[in-house]
């Protein structure tokens, strides 16, 4: 991102970029960035926060004001108020007793999403919006296609432009999606931590996409092994 | 992000990331803050709904017009690696398009650009430099002199 800060002020135009990775904009020498402490995938810092979103812009803006230097890296002084739990937070969901075999995990991943589903749709409601979509497949539909893979089946892509292992991506990006939607509950204000601890820890899905991750990686489909690096964050990959 | 709160590993990773060596340091002066257009160019791999979404490290751009709702914009970064609750809950935190209309209606800032732009951050940086050209010309064509460059 600070490389594009350069590219953009060499054809005459003031930037000043958000950076979350300090030793990353040292290394490019942006012409303006803010440093923010918070996680990745945060740049403004936390949701629906807008009077800390604003302050954080106008930190990263007021930098264009700044007398011209060879570099400036300016640090946001707060942390993300987000990231504390929050105890009223309740899952979307109760939990059901793990399944073992692929099939049975299959089964509990479809009956798990026709679950989510009120949730889904009260979330979207409250929010106005969904992020579901980048494999252009309904919920319903990429829980079927995910399923038949759980299922040791080789099952065609469904999206006609999108190679298999694309469409699998994506559609796994999707479920995820509905899933974290579902768990944000009106009234509450649930850290990424809590959220992801329910997906990876407890939920058919979050146990789904391990066993699909080992079953791609120790196949002999190259474009599914590279594909599987997309299933679990690396920070849910259980270790050894 | 604090990057003594990852694992060892995952920090130097990130913290060694190789990164361009540039040799030259332009800076663009410009008018008050008040007076400024300002754009957004996000690296978080957005697309608007029914446009072509990222699929690998592609190292071109898609444009996102100001008048897209919240429920059109996607995010198809590679990466899986950095939260997406954040954006789920509410598009700003990494595309504050609604914070920046507020602070163009309140006169802090002048005007927000008709169109924003968003790359791949994963793409290696020396990739974007066709792309980022591009945009550049239509940023000025659209009269914008500021641009907040959002990474996630």
């Amino acid at each position: 991102m600070s490389a594009l800060g350069h590219y953009l002020e060499e054809e005459g135009i003031s930037t000043v970029a958000i950076a979350l990775i300090r030793k990353q904009a040292e290394h490019t020498r942006p012409p303006r960035a803010l440093w923010v402490p918070f996680e990745l995938g945060r740049p403004i810092g936390p949701p629906s926060e807008a009077a800390f979103q604003t302050r954080v812009i106008l930190a990263a803006l007021g930098l264009l004001e700044a007398p011209k230097q060879a570099s400036l890296i300016v640090d946001f002084p707060d942390d993300d108020p987000r990231e504390a739990l929050d105890p009223k937070w309740r899952p979307p969901i109760a939990s059901a007793a793990a399944p073992e075999g692929p099939a049975e995990i299959a089964e509990a991943v479809e009956a798990e999403l026709r679950a989510l589903a009120a949730a889904y749709a009260a979330s979207c409601t409250a929010r106005e919006r969904s992020t579901v979509g980048v494999s252009g497949l309904p919920p319903v539909a990429c829980g079927e296609y995910l399923a038949a893979w759980l299922r040791g089946k080789r099952p065609a892509s469904p999206v006609a432009d999108m190679s298999l292992a694309l469409a699998l991506r994506f559609a796994i990006d999707d479920l995820k999606a509905f899933a974290l939607e579902a768990a944000l509950r009106a009234g509450t204000k649930p850290s990424s931590k809590q959220l992801g601890d329910w997906l990876w820890n407890v939920t058919a899905l979050g146990a789904a996409l391990q066993v699909l991750r080992q079953n791609c990686l120790a196949g002999d489909d190259e474009r599914l092994k590279a594909v599987a690096a997309f299933f679990v964050p690396a920070l849910r990959v259980p270790a050894g | 992000m604090r990057l003594e709160r990852l694992p060892p590993e995952m920090a130097k990773r990130l913290g060694e990331l190789e990164c361009p060596n540039f040799t030259t340091t332009p800076w663009v002066a410009g008018p008050p803050l008040k007076d400024r257009r300002v754009a957004i160019v996000s690296s978080a791999g957005l697309t608007v709904r029914g446009d072509r979404v990222f699929r690998g490290r592609d190292a071109d751009y898609r444009a996102i017009p100001s008048a897209t709702q919240a429920n059109d914009l996607l995010c198809s970064h590679i990466s899986i690696n950095f939260d997406r609750n954040g954006f789920q809950e509410d598009w700003n935190v990494v595309f504050p398009l609604d914070r920046l209309n507020e602070l163009a209606a309140e006169g802090t800032i002048g005007s927000v650009a008709a169109t924003h732009y968003s790359f791949m951050g994963a793409t290696d940086p020396l990739q974007m430099v066709d792309g980022a050209k591009e945009v550049a010309g239509r940023l000025k064509a659209d009269n914008v002199d500021a641009v907040l460059l959002t990474s996630v």
